[in-house]
């Protein structure tokens, strides 16, 4: 079958969905109902009036999904970095029997752990606090996190850190030096995978938070689909989705080489 | 300043990578370290720089036992076979980093770094990456980070290996003017033996992490002590004849010639080497390895002998000089 075919029905069956919210957005109620609407009637940015001057506006829920975000990324490399370098240097049977472990935590379907998580949340108070959620997010992303990272470091030759013992540089001193700088493609990719994670995540956040203007954004988004119990709010929803993606868009262009790097490293070696 | 390993051993598990290693090495002198791929070349000079602990042994520098001391502390300057710079700084950088950790002042760090540049003659190249430099060039930058930590000791890894044939012919004065002439310890890690007798004062012979033999490169080819030295060193390899009454005998490709007497011989095949002609022969000794002057005629009934005093031999089962 021809190539140009298969990579545009690829595009289709990937940005379609994407592309069918972007036009849902703009698109006025009337015009979502009927297909043959005049032109004046059919473009609108109601929905994004709407949706940014409720109350809590809009915006708020996409700085608290930020806050998140950012917090549960920064906490998890904290101690997935130094967690995947320890992974190379126990003793082999001891690192082999910690990566198997690991391997199983990452395929736990995290939702199982969500009872517990709760009545964590509920015995130590962390319940309407934005920072705690980070801790479970951090948490759950941990696995997948050393995996990928203990890879990057895996591929890094180790002649590189021996003669940086040797200049006298201290673990600390490799690590700022050497070792982080190096695996940057790898952190970033991690960091991006972590973000997605929380950016995205919903049952937990649904327990643990139920003051209105501390909602993440796929709770908020949830609310929003579900305001009214007469219609479904289309062109809302699908302001509030084009609203939510537009910083992970941003995010991936931004970081896109390293991303890509950083997933295929190992694959081949150079 | 003198290096002394006694004893010296390492074991993983329940096996020795290196084992009973005795070594001295004078201040100014070079030995170099050869064997066979796994033999424990590189790991003796781990355990010399202190990135890998010792099982048993000491080490001595300059008459202290830095066996348990730190490898930041040991005071040795190390080249690696892949030089190990790091890809993300220049090469002022990578000069730079050691003397910075060691707490040397930035006027200082400055002048020294100028002054090793320009004693590898690298000036023109200290703000690239080291992938934009050749190969010779990077073994430079190894070699000036090295040398500005101002060692006791240089232990070099096969710094040479990954250069071609010409490239590695035309560094070696390089790397007798910059380390060997420095009146320290050195110890060169190699696999090729050309580069070892060209370089070092004294060779060591290592066999499954025992050193065989440690003598200069003279000593080494005409009184080989095992036959795996023999066969080691040298060139085309030297022709072992088959065993007899448990002993083998043994003799250099150069010094069988053609006679009128002696064993009957077919050539096999034939090798131009320039100055010089390696013949493969098949006699009722097994098979024969014969090198002689382009100039020499071959001639048609093929009879090859050879001096009784040119002859070396070793006992079958040890393997050891008789």
């Amino acid at each position: 079958m021809n190539r140009r075919f298969l990579i545009g029905l690829l595009l289709v069956w990937s940005l379609g969905p994407l592309l069918w919210q972007v036009y849902t957005s703009f698109c006025s109620d009337q015009a979502l109902i009927q297909p043959f609407v005049s032109h004046d009637q059919r473009w609108t940015l109601i929905h994004y009036q709407n949706v940014l001057n409720a109350n809590p506006p809009f915006w708020r829920y996409l700085v608290n999904s930020l806050i998140v975000g950012v917090s549960s990324t920064f906490l998890c490399l904290l101690l997935a970095l130094p967690a995947a370098y320890a992974l190379n240097r126990i003793p082999r049977q001891l690192s082999t029997l910690s990566r198997l472990a690991l391997v199983g935590a990452a395929l736990f379907p995290y939702v199982l752990l969500f009872l517990a998580l709760l009545e964590l949340a509920r015995a130590l108070n962390l319940g309407n606090q934005l920072l705690a959620l980070s801790l479970p997010y951090a948490a759950l992303s941990q696995p997948l996190a050393i995996l990928l990272l203990n890879n990057a470091f895996n591929d890094l030759p180790p002649e590189l850190e021996d003669a940086a013992k040797l200049e006298g540089l201290s673990l600390f001193q490799r690590f700022r030096w050497i070792l982080i700088p190096l695996i940057s493609p790898a952190t970033a990719s991690t960091a991006i995978l972590v973000f997605l994670f929380s950016w995205n995540e919903y049952p937990i956040a649904l327990t643990w938070i139920s003051d209105s203007s501390k909602l993440t954004l796929p709770v908020a988004m949830a609310r929003i689909a579900g305001s009214s119990i007469y219609s479904v709010p289309y062109g809302a929803y699908a302001a509030a989705t084009v609203l939510g993606s537009i910083p992970l868009v941003l995010l991936v262009l931004i970081f896109q080489k390293p991303i890509v790097s950083g997933l295929t490293s190992g694959a081949v070696k150079g | 300043m003198t290096l002394q390993i006694q004893n010296l051993g390492r074991h993983v598990g329940q096996q020795w990578i290196v084992r009973h290693l005795n070594l001295h090495v004078d201040n100014g002198e070079c030995v170099a370290l050869v064997g066979p791929s796994g033999c424990g070349k590189s790991s003796t000079l781990r355990l010399i720089a202190g990135l890998d602990q010792a099982s048993e042994g000491e080490i001595i520098l300059n008459r202290k036992n830095v066996s348990h001391v730190s490898a930041a502390q040991r005071a040795v300057g190390m080249v690696f076979q892949s030089y190990a710079l790091l890809p993300h700084l220049s090469v002022f950088a990578n000069l730079e980093l050691g003397l910075r950790v060691r707490g040397v002042r930035a006027s200082d760090r400055q002048q020294r770094i100028q002054a090793m540049l320009e004693l590898v003659q690298l000036q023109d190249r200290a703000n690239v990456l080291p992938a934009k430099l050749s190969g010779g060039q990077r073994q430079r930058v190894a070699l000036a980070r090295a040398l500005l930590r101002d060692p006791d000791v240089y232990l070099l890894d096969e710094p040479m290996s990954n250069l071609d044939a010409q490239l590695r012919e035309e560094l070696r004065p390089e790397l007798r003017r910059l380390v060997l002439d420095r009146q320290k310890p050195v110890i060169h890690v190699t696999h090729d033996q050309h580069e070892a007798m060209a370089i070092a004062d004294r060779i060591a012979v290592l066999h499954s992490g025992r050193i065989q033999q440690v003598a200069s490169p003279t000593e080494l080819y005409h009184h080989p002590e095992t036959l795996f030295i023999a066969k080691f060193i040298g060139r085309p390899q030297i022709n072992c004849l088959r065993p007899k009454d448990g002993v083998v005998t043994a003799v250099r490709p150069e010094s069988l010639f053609f006679a009128k007497e002696g064993l009957p011989c077919k050539i096999m095949s034939r090798e131009w080497l320039g100055s010089s002609q390696l013949l493969y022969l098949d006699s009722p000794e097994g098979s024969l390895r014969l090198s002689c002057s382009t100039s020499v005629d071959i001639p048609e009934l093929l009879i090859v002998s050879w001096h009784r005093s040119d002859e070396h031999y070793f006992d079958a089962e040890s393997g050891r000089r008789l």
